[in-house]
């Protein structure tokens, strides 16, 4: 018996042949019509759409020609081909690269004589950016994802929880990890889900939070899947929640830091990402909901009724979400002396960062501090992402500026792990106090 | 006090002095201002002479300059011009070399010489600083004898004094002029000037034979590069438009008895008058066409004048009294002391100021050995008449249009740049700014013509330096394209191939996409394989 799966076997052949198929194509391309290029959807920020309906982000319409002889593009085709060259033999060695291993396979000179006698001398790529986005490249030319062409990533995601998984020929149970957790495998679609005892599935930003809830007993007591991410997801971590989510239609909650980078990993978790917005449709989870922490948990909406006391402010704000005034009111989780101990200042980083979720408008609607509200003036015509331009969000965000205030979500289990555990948590999910 | 006023006023001494004796004391204006100064003018005055009596008239010059120490103590030279030009005859050979303000150059025809000053001015010199006098051996080339003299000039008479004369036959066939002085100068610091004379009138006379011996025995030769040379000028009448009241009055006082008829007398003396063009001046002047010359009154012949002058409808003066070079000699020349990359020569179309013919030529040397230009500037290389101008460069015209009038920018030239502009002017009379006849007056026509002189060749120039950047552009791109064949051959076959067959389609792939590059670049196939061949691929 073979040491190797026979889900891997599989695999490998139908990429094996995906590969040949679609490069011999190429080559009777430029045969029967003289053009030497690779077609395949367009991957930049411009051919990014966000569908309203199914929530997520989706490539749009436009296609790449990558021509051999556009000077432009003459090295990237370059690259894409000697990447599929390096992935093919890997396939057919039984290897399973990693993408960093891709970049050093691939990293050598070309160096050559110019015609005025010159020797000139270059590297097939200088750092693994160039590498990793010939992957995505070959990813949408070939329309198969880099986890059936079995290239791994490094694992980040952990989960634990009421669920008997099997992975390859092993059958794991992952209520049983002690207190440890299982680690998401890169290739997630080759998991079997065996068995399911969960009400939802919370996924948490901070390692460091995962481990205190999970020590504390958290997602026993609570019948929760608890996931973290460790800081911005990983595909595989973003396959495992979508198929908790679609597959026994759990509720999934997130909860990040309340700062404009916690935002981001939500929608990243919800809409998909815009380098990979390609594979959205497999790794976005629409229901996903952001359940904290927010400024209004720190802060109340006392606050932003007072902002909206300044009429421009306000028409600003109602021109963009003309909804924003009908939000509902509530009162802060925290205390005057805890906001004070636990708040901190945000960066001009996190400014620029909100900015690009909101755009400029909103910014230099609401910012407070003159300092930077001057900084930020070079993001003028920044009109921000269409799945943060809600009611929920602007509030949020106007809050944000408006204070300036970001806060850790570590600071909220400094009021006591028993207060995020058992109240917190709960509460929110009780009274469906999260943003959507 | 009226005493004391008296006494202040002296007497006033008035006497006249000879033309020799003037430019005996004011030779600064003529070019001798100091030893190095006149060594080069000495020179040049000769060596002008030399290709006057041989280009001039149709003769391929073949000029030996000698230049000699002649005394063991004192700095004395003998200067030794030869020529194989037309000779002179021996009657007139006392004259032209002793006498100050005589010449056969006062005629309407270009040439280098224009004042009757040139050699006379030499042969001062020599009188002044070494008192040796001036030799010359002449002989035309219909004699049968060569004639020999030694003379020297009587400064208050302006009259030559005769020193020794003789004759010999010729034995060989030769005619020519031998002129040799001797003066005291500065050989050390005036050699590099007068080198640099010699190249640059080797540019513009790649025609000629022209080979120096220095006082150090070198020997600097420029040799013949072309037999082509310019058609020789003829002599021409005066046009209307360049006679001034005295010059009119001259030619009519001196046309024979007078009995010549007024008509008659303007079409044989001017050009662009003919028969209804005088009938037309006559009939504005209110003269009768058949009234004799002598029976002009002085009235008639001022309004006569005044009518000629302000006649509009005369047809430009003629240019066969001038003699350009030409593109192919211009171009000739520039190729043997620069062999540049890019060279361009143009000889615009005769123009005329004042009634004076001009015609100005221009060439452009850029790259190969063109040495490096100022910062601001080409290097400008002046002729007029064929005589290189090479002193008080700044205040010459062609100087001013060069940094005026043309936007080097605009031809994608920045300076320095290995650039070379040489502009030429010929006239039947070159406005210079003095008797040194070393920089030419801004006169807006020469002006005028000079810039699109320049400009024609400097966007000959441009459309040059166009296509070449426009053809390393193609290099360069495919260059780009050319090293990533055999990368993507080798990836290509390693997809498509197994462990045997692998070789055989990496080397197909690499044919075929050679072929694809030099398709769609139009660069040969040797080019794009001579790049993929140097290609290597290191891990
Ligand atoms: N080498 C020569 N061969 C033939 N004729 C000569 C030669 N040198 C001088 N002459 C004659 O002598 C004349 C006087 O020469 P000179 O150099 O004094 O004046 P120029 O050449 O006429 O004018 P410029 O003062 O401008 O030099 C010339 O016009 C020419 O007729
Ligand atoms: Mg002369």
């Amino acid at each position: 018996m073979s040491t190797i799966s026979e889900t891997d076997v599989k695999t490998r052949m139908r990429a094996l042949d995906l590969i040949k198929e679609n490069f011999k194509r190429l080559l009777d391309e430029l045969d029967k019509s003289g053009k030497l290029h690779l077609v395949f959807p367009k991957r930049t920020l411009s051919n990014t759409i966000y569908d309203q309906k199914s929530k997520i982000l989706l490539l749009g319409p436009d296609i790449q020609y990558r021509s051999f002889t556009d000077i432009n593009e003459a090295k990237k085709f370059t690259q894409t081909i000697l990447m599929a060259s390096i992935i093919y033999k890997a396939l057919r060695n039984n290897e399973y690269p990693t993408i960093r291993d891709l970049f050093y396979r691939g990293k050598h000179t070309i160096s050559y004589t110019s015609i005025d006698g010159k020797k000139v001398s270059e590297n097939s790529w200088d750092d693994q950016r160039e590498s990793d986005s010939v992957i995505r490249d070959l990813e949408v030319f070939l329309n198969i994802l880099r986890e059936d062409l079995l290239i791994l990533s490094k694992e980040k995601g952990k989960v634990v929880g009421n669920l008997i998984i099997k992975s390859g020929d092993d059958t794991i149970d992952l209520s049983k990890m002690g207190h440890g957790a299982y680690a998401i495998e890169p290739t997630p679609d080759l998991i079997d889900f065996i068995d399911v005892d969960a009400e939802y599935v919370l996924v948490v930003e901070k390692d460091a939070v995962f481990q205190q809830l999970h020590r504390y007993g958290f997602w026993k007591k609570n019948k929760v899947v608890l996931v973290t991410s460790a800081g911005q997801p990983d595909r595989a971590t973003r396959r495992f929640v979508r198929r908790l989510s679609e597959e026994f239609k759990l509720p999934v909650y997130i909860l990040c830091d309340s700062d404009p980078y916690g935002f981001y990993i939500y929608s990243v978790f919800k809409a998909g990402s815009i380098t990979l917005s390609y594979e959205s449709e497999r790794l976005a989870t629409p229901t996903a909901k952001f359940i904290g922490v927010t400024l209004t948990d720190i802060f109340g909406t006392e606050i932003f009724k007072e902002i909206l006391r300044d009429p421009q402010i306000k028409n600003t704000l109602e021109e963009i979400a003309k909804d924003v005034l009908k939000l509902k009111s509530k009162e802060p989780y925290l205390s005057i002396e805890e906001r004070r101990n636990f708040v901190i200042k945000a960066k001009l980083r996190d400014i620029e960062r909100a900015v690009e979720l909101v755009g400029y408008r909103v910014a230099e609607a609401c910012i407070g501090s003159p300092e930077y509200r001057s900084k930020i003036k070079r993001k003028e015509g920044v009109s921000g992402y269409p799945w943060f331009l809600t009611p929920e969000w602007i509030r949020e965000l106007c809050i944000f500026f408006y204070t300036t205030s970001k806060l850790e979500i570590e600071a909220i289990t400094g009021k006591g792990l028993r207060f995020l555990a058992d109240i917190y948590i709960p509460r929110k999910i009780e009274n469906e106090d999260w943003i959507d | 006090m009226g005493a004391v006023l008296m006494s202040a006023i002296s007497e006033e001494k008035y006497m006249s002095i000879s033309p020799a004796e003037f430019f005996y004391k004011y030779r600064e204006v003529a070019g001798f201002a100091n030893p190095v100064k006149a060594f080069y003018q000495v020179v040049k005055e000769l060596i002008d002479n030399a290709l006057d009596a041989t280009d001039m008239h149709g003769i391929l010059p073949d000029v030996k300059i000698s230049i000699e120490k002649a005394d063991e103590v004192q700095e004395y030279y003998k200067i030794t011009v030869e020529d194989n030009g037309i000779g002179i005859p021996p009657d007139v050979v006392p004259y032209a070399f002793g006498k100050v303000l005589f010449s056969s150059k006062y005629v309407m025809k270009q040439s280098r010489g224009m004042y009757g000053l040139g050699v006379k001015m030499v042969v001062l010199y020599a009188q002044m600083t070494t008192g040796r006098p001036v030799e010359v051996i002449t002989s035309r080339e219909n004699y049968r004898m060569i004639y020999y003299f030694k003379l020297r000039i009587d400064i208050n008479k302006n009259e030559p004094v005769i020193i020794e004369r003789g004759a010999w036959r010729k034995t060989r066939d030769w005619h020519g002029t031998v002129v040799s002085v001797t003066i005291e100068g500065d050989w050390g610091r005036a050699k590099q000037r007068i080198l640099e004379y010699l190249s640059r009138t080797s540019i513009i006379t790649p025609y000629a034979n022209i080979t120096l011996i220095t006082p150090e025995n070198e020997i600097i030769h420029y040799s013949r590069v072309t037999n082509a040379m310019p058609k020789p000028p003829r002599e021409s009448k005066p046009h209307p438009r360049g006679i001034d009241l005295e010059m009119f009055k001259t030619l009519i006082n001196n046309n024979g008895n007078g009995e010549e008829p007024v008509e008659e007398f303007l079409t044989s003396n001017f050009q662009s008058i003919g028969p209804s063009t005088a009938r037309a001046i006559l009939n504005l002047a209110k003269i009768d066409p058949y009234k004799k010359l002598h029976e002009l009154t002085e009235s008639e012949i001022q309004r006569l004048f005044n009518i000629i002058k302000s006649y509009d409808k005369y047809k430009p003066p003629s240019a066969t009294s001038l003699s350009p070079l030409g593109r192919e000699v211009l171009e000739a020349g520039l190729k043997r002391i620069f062999e540049p990359e890019f060279l361009y020569a143009v000889t615009r179309s005769p123009r005329s100021y004042e009634g004076n013919p001009f015609i100005v030529e221009a060439a452009i040397s850029y790259g190969g050995n063109t040495p490096m230009s100022p910062q601001e500037q080409p290097i400008i290389l002046r002729y007029a008449n064929r005589v290189p101008l090479i002193y008080d460069e700044s205040t010459d015209v062609v100087t001013q249009v060069v940094k005026e009038d043309v936007n080097w920018e605009s031809y994608m030239i920045s300076f320095p740049a290995p650039l070379a502009i040489v502009v030429h002017i010929c006239s039947t009379k070159i406005p210079f700014k003095g008797v040194g006849k070393e920089s030419i007056a801004d006169i807006p026509e020469i002006r005028r013509e000079v810039k699109l002189a320049i400009m024609e060749v400097t966007r000959e120039l441009k459309r040059y330096l166009v296509k070449k950047v426009k053809e390393k552009e193609v290099m360069r791109r495919v260059e780009i394209l050319a090293k990533y064949i055999p990368e993507v051959a080798r990836s290509l076959a390693i997809i498509l191939g197994d462990n045997s067959s692998k070789n055989r389609i990496e080397a197909a792939l690499t044919r075929k996409l050679i072929e694809y590059v030099s398709r769609r670049s139009n660069v040969s196939v040797e080019i794009v394989n001579s790049i993929v061949k140097s290609v290597k691929i290191g891990v």
